[in-house]
């Protein structure tokens, strides 16, 4: 009688060790974690399953896992776990591989998942800017210019029209389609084989979303959850809070750059919207802005913390973690410094600061798909496709 | 015979309102002379001095202490003359309720029930005392040197032991070479902290630190002729190929290890059958040869193919092997004939070594190929015995090592490697497993499931008795008595007692070797090494009036009795471990301890005063307790609290195999409407300290059954009930059933006669 041949691969049992799960062999099957975990569905709970995959090198089982993401790696199995197996760190390691490995060009993918890469993650926008800001210094007789009214004006050298608006552009649509095309084939391997039937009304994926946007994401409603799984007796500082704040500093400076975008590109055809940057410090869109960077600030300030602090015999940190708070902290750090050295009228440091702010922001959009930053969409894709199918 | 008893009441452990001064005038007034003391003391342990005093004083030679069970002060006092306790407190007071059921006031004093309850058994421990007496010493040479068979590594392991304790050894080994199953298993699971990795066997070191010793002598290629005498001054005599060598020795501790399960069990897993289907032995000498190739091996513990195949197969062979047993009964001269007791059990019962095996071997392989090589464990009980579970951990860990719980439902050929099929695993699914080799478990039988390797020269035969029970293991009452076998003064260690890993076997041996020490000593102290460790008495036999029946010398459990040609019972006290079995057999009532006899108890069933009118003054029920199990179990149901009917009378016995029918006799005689023999549970799972007591006694019943329709007592009156030492809560409902019983049949028809 023939059934399913199994083939272990343990170089994939390998690369998920090496992926932050180093601890995954040690995992003797006992179910604490899936008891201990608040998320975990009560059918087919994880991530007891999800160990013995892992060790046993599954590659189709486990990348093809939804409810890898489900998981909002609040750590409590592993804190419980009476192995030290650490689930929490093999389920994060088994989404670094999803983030390697997902989507095209899958060299990024290498170059992200260790330090070794990230060199060449840091060349290309840095040469790309350089490459720009040299050009346009030739046009403009300086490295440094001022604008006419002797204030120090980015756009100088970063001119929006033709330089940063057709990069970002075609960085931010690039990024879509390749996410896009990532979350078809999410969605594609989630899928059982075989016929997959639905019983009761179905609700487009679209209406999920909403769902998933208004009820999880807003809300961070799963945090809570996390924080009210069983007692583990460990002292765990907050993730909400930090998250919280980082989801919401994103949100308004994605709301103000679009501003900013509207009325610089709008206010071509209607002089009456037009945005004139730099905005004063005043200017309703700025304070916005500003706020946002604040609290940009302190949402990394609460996770840096909260990473450092982790008791590192339950829980590990691996590249993807320290290379995602590191560029967020890079961004914010050279945004800001940008800002206070323009207003200080320090040119040479302005333009400097601005040139890494730019190539920062560049690294932390353009390679979203092959960092830990992709939770954000592949996450929700989950989280909406095991809405569609009952499954939460 | 005590003639000068000092009766103490201890008033602290005596409640439930009883005048004690008048139980004491009672006692005095009964029993005068016989009880020249009679004394209240407030409390007992403190009156230890006073006691010794009157001892010395008034020339005593028996105590009696009313209060607490014996079993809760039996340290209190040790005194130098016969000590009796009796149990005033947990199976009277305690225990106390009215004979209508309901609880009793004892604010009014005590109730009449209870005052004639204790007046009883006062009068029985008095009377116990009177035909009680010192035993003369039994003591024996006590030959300070221990005879180790088998050079294994628990052999070894034993010799060096017993050497270093300071006595002499003789070690006997079968083969022409020391180390047993371990020279092919040079490298071997932990033996020592922290017990985490293989380590060498070092075998060369153990089996030269034991040639090397002057105080061991070794014989090889030498085996087990007879052994004859009994512990303390046992006689082996040892085949050898210069001839048989007899040698004095004190204990033996038997280590003769064991052999591989036949092959042709494993064939329903592929063995013999697919050329890729190996055996661990063979696996473990292809690993040391460095033949090991193959990179997807799977490691087979689950062997549900192989037992299922073997039960389908068993009644065939049963019967096959029915038909020349039936010839041999027709032989007219009894001969020994071994019964082969190999069978496919072992397979299980081998799980835990395997298990270790198992992990060993497959680090092994991962270990040479740099963990290029995958290596399946598929197993239904990863059973890691104790601290070897770090050892586990540590191959948990192990790249190369997969290991999940797995029905194996069959192994066949996939053309060119294997096809493993494997169902409800902890994968979630079930699965083939492509595989280039399979290993499969090895089933450890015994020795002593296939020869009689001591080869003993005693009445009840060779070999040891009942082994059928247990598949062959030289084992008895493992949990409360490891090491002990049927045979006393010859303890088992190692594989030959239950499977186990190298490390076991180590510290297995040195227990044995303990358990050897401690009966030579006691062998020269002339008491009982076990259960009942000190106890200077022993059987005595009244030849005059024995008839030669045979019953003792077949009955006892422990072959401690051999004969003549005649069948006079030849006792070897050193032997014997005092349960009674033997003069609960004898129908002439010629054998009896020295504070224990068949008189002793018939007298304190005698001593019970029962009334004439059944309605008036309720019945009379006689329970006779095993001491071991079901009279503790009572000790603890009083002491919670429970309560049963207060017209039952409790006199504790050694075994329930120490029961004669005339103490039955007796209590029917004296007017008692029912007895109660309450013992341990017996058959397969049996719980009784003496093995067989229980046992024998309930066949015993069957007789005594028909002797009383004989007379016209209702058979019904006797009923031999089990109790669990941890049951107290269901004796007290095993009591009173008993006691309603009685009441609806009602009076013995001998009452008052």
């Amino acid at each position: 009688m023939a059934q399913y041949t199994l083939k272990p691969d343990m170089s994939f049992a390998r690369e998920l060790q090496e992926a932050g799960g180093d601890s995954l062999k040690r995992c003797y099957q006992c179910a604490t974690c899936a008891v201990a975990c608040p998320l975990a569905p009560a059918n087919a709970p994880y991530p007891r399953k999800e160990m013995v995959w892992a060790s046993w090198g599954l590659k189709d089982k486990l990348m093809r896992d939804a409810d890898l993401w489900l998981c909002h790696n609040c750590g409590n199995c592993s804190d419980l776990c009476p192995r030290g197996a650490r689930p929490a760190d093999t389920m994060a390691a088994a989404r670094n591989m999803i983030y390697k490995e997902l989507t095209e060009p899958s060299i990024v993918g290498r170059w992200m998942s260790g330090a070794s890469g990230l060199p060449y993650l840091f060349l290309i926008p840095a040469v790309l800017w350089l490459l720009i800001w040299s050009i346009r210094a030739a046009c403009r007789g300086s490295w440094f210019p001022r604008a006419a009214d002797g204030r120090i004006v980015f756009g100088e050298i970063f001119y929006g029209d033709y330089t940063i608006d057709p990069v970002f552009m075609i960085t931010f649509f690039g990024v879509c389609f390749i996410l896009y095309r990532g979350v078809r084939k999410l969605w594609k391997m989630f899928k059982p084989e075989g016929e997959l039937l639905v019983i009761g009304k179905r609700k487009s994926w679209i209406c999920h979303l909403v769902g998933v946007l208004t009820d999880e994401v807003v809300t961070h409603r799963k945090f809570d959850d996390c924080e009210n799984g069983p007692a583990t007796g460990k002292a765990a500082a907050n993730r909400k809070f930090g998250h919280m704040l980082l989801v919401y500093s994103f949100i308004i400076l994605a709301f103000v750059t679009a501003v900013v975008a509207l009325g610089h590109w709008g206010g071509k055809i209607i002089p009456a919207i037009e945005i004139h940057t730099p905005m004063p410090l005043t200017f309703p869109i700025k304070i916005l802005a500003n706020i946002g960077a604040l609290l940009m600030l302190c949402g990394l300030a609460a996770l840096t913390w909260r990473r450092v602090s982790l008791d590192r015999a339950n829980h590990a940190s691996s590249f993807y973690d320290w290379y995602l708070l590191g560029i967020i902290w890079l961004v914010a750090a050279t945004g800001i410094l940008s800002q206070s050295f323009r207003l200080a009228d320090a040119l040479k440091p302005a333009f400097v600061a601005y040139y890494f702010h730019l190539v920062f922001v560049w690294m932390l959009f353009a390679y979203l798909p092959w960092s830990k930053l992709g939770h954000f969409v592949y996450r929700t894709a989950a989280l909406v496709y095991v809405r569609m199918y009952g499954r939460s | 015979m005590a003639g000068k008893i000092g009766v103490y009441f201890d008033m602290q452990n005596i409640g439930g309102g009883l005048d004690v001064e008048a139980l004491a005038a009672q006692t005095r007034e009964k029993w005068g002379e016989l009880v020249p003391v009679v004394k209240t003391c407030p409390v007992l342990a403190c009156a230890a001095e006073e006691i010794k005093a009157d001892i010395t004083d008034k020339e005593l030679d028996g105590v009696l202490l009313c209060g607490a069970s014996f079993r809760a002060e039996c340290d209190a006092c040790r005194l130098p003359v016969q000590v009796e306790h009796v149990n005033l407190r947990e199976q009277c007071v305690l225990s106390y309720k009215n004979a209508d059921g309901s609880p009793p006031d004892f604010s009014a004093g005590a109730p009449e029930d209870l005052a004639a309850m204790a007046r009883d058994y006062v009068n029985m421990g008095v009377v116990k005392l009177q035909k009680s007496e010192l035993s003369d010493s039994a003591a024996v040479a006590g030959i300070a040197r221990v005879l180790v068979i088998g050079g294994g590594v628990s052999g070894l392991a034993a010799a060096a032991e017993a050497a270093a304790t300071g006595y002499e050894v003789v070690l006997v080994e079968k083969s022409g070479q020391l180390g047993g199953a371990a020279v092919n298993i040079p490298v071997t699971s932990p033996l020592a902290p922290d017990w985490t990795d293989k380590q060498s066997a070092n075998l060369n070191m153990k089996i030269s630190a034991v040639t090397g010793n002057p105080g061991i002598t070794v014989y090889l290629d030498a085996q087990m002729r007879t052994l004859s005498g009994q512990p303390g001054e046992f006689r082996a005599t040892i085949a050898t190929g210069q001839g048989p060598v007899s040698v004095e020795v004190g204990a033996v501790v038997l280590a003769t290890g064991w052999k591989a399960l036949d092959d042709k069990y494993l064939a329903p897993m592929g063995l013999g059958r697919l050329p890729l289907v190996v055996s661990a032995a063979q696996f473990g000498k292809m690993l040391l040869a460095g033949n090991v190739s193959a990179r997807r091996i799977a490691f087979v513990l689950d062997t549900t193919l192989a037992e299922d195949a073997a039960r389908e197969t068993a009644p065939a062979e049963a019967g096959e092997a029915g038909k020349p047993a039936g010839a041999e009964a027709e032989e007219p001269v009894e001969k020994f004939v071994k019964e082969d007791l190999e069978n496919i059990r072992h397979l299980a019962y081998s799980n835990a070594v395997n298990s270790v095996g198992m992990l060993r071997l497959a680090n092994s392989v991962c270990e040479q190929t740099g963990d290029a090589t995958q290596a399946f464990i598929l197993y239904k009980n990863m059973t890691v015995p104790g601290i070897l579970e770090r050892f586990y951990k540590k191959m948990q860990d192990r790249p190369g090592i997969m290991m999940t719980r797995a029905d194996v439902t069959a192994v066949r050929d996939g053309g060119g490697h294997l096809v493993v099929e494997c169902k409800n695993t902890l994968l979630g699914m079930d699965f083939d497993l492509e595989v280039d080799l399979v290993v499969l478990p090895t089933g450890m039988v015994p020795t002593t499931a296939k020869e009689a390797v001591v080869q003993f020269d005693y009445r009840q035969g060779p070999d040891f008795p009942d082994l059928r029970l247990v598949d062959g293991f030289a084992d008895s009452n493992y949990i409360c008595f490891p090491y002990e076998t049927r045979r006393t003064g010859v303890y088992a260690a190692g594989c030959v007692r239950q499977p186990m890993t190298m490390d076991a076997c180590e510290e297995d041996a040195r227990g044995a070797v303990l358990k050897a020490a401690q009966c030579i000593e006691a062998a020269s102290r002339g008491v009982a090494v076990h259960p009942r460790s000190g106890d200077a008495s022993y059987p005595v036999f009244n030849f005059v009036r024995c008839t030669q029946c045979k019953r003792c010398t077949e009955e006892c459990p422990f072959g401690a009795l051999d004969d003549d040609e005649k069948g006079t019972p030849k006792p070897n006290p050193a032997r014997c471990r005092r349960c009674g079995t033997c003069f609960g057999a004898c129908p002439e009532r010629v054998i009896s301890f020295a504070n224990y006899n068949i008189d002793q108890i018939g007298s304190m069933i005698r001593e019970v005063v029962v009334p004439r009118d059944f309605r008036k003054g309720g019945p009379r029920i006689l329970i006779l307790a095993c001491e071991n199990d079901a009279y503790p179990a009572l000790d603890m149901a009083g002491m919670r609290g429970r309560a049963w009917n207060p017209y039952v009378r409790i006199i504790p016995v050694r075994c329930l195999g120490s029961v004669n029918a005339i103490w039955v006799s007796d209590a029917m005689s004296k007017g008692f409407d029912g007895v109660m023999l309450l013992g341990c549970k017996y058959g397969d799972d049996y719980q009784c300290h003496f093995v067989k007591g229980s046992e024998i006694c309930a066949r015993r019943k069957e007789n005594i059954a028909e002797t009383l329709n004989r007379l016209g007592v209702q058979p019904e009156r006797v009923e031999q009930l089990e109790v669990a030492i941890d049951e107290y809560d269901k004796v007290p409902a095993l009591i009173d059933g008993f006691v309603g019983r009685i009441m609806d049949m009602g009076p013995n028809p001998f009452k008052g006669m």
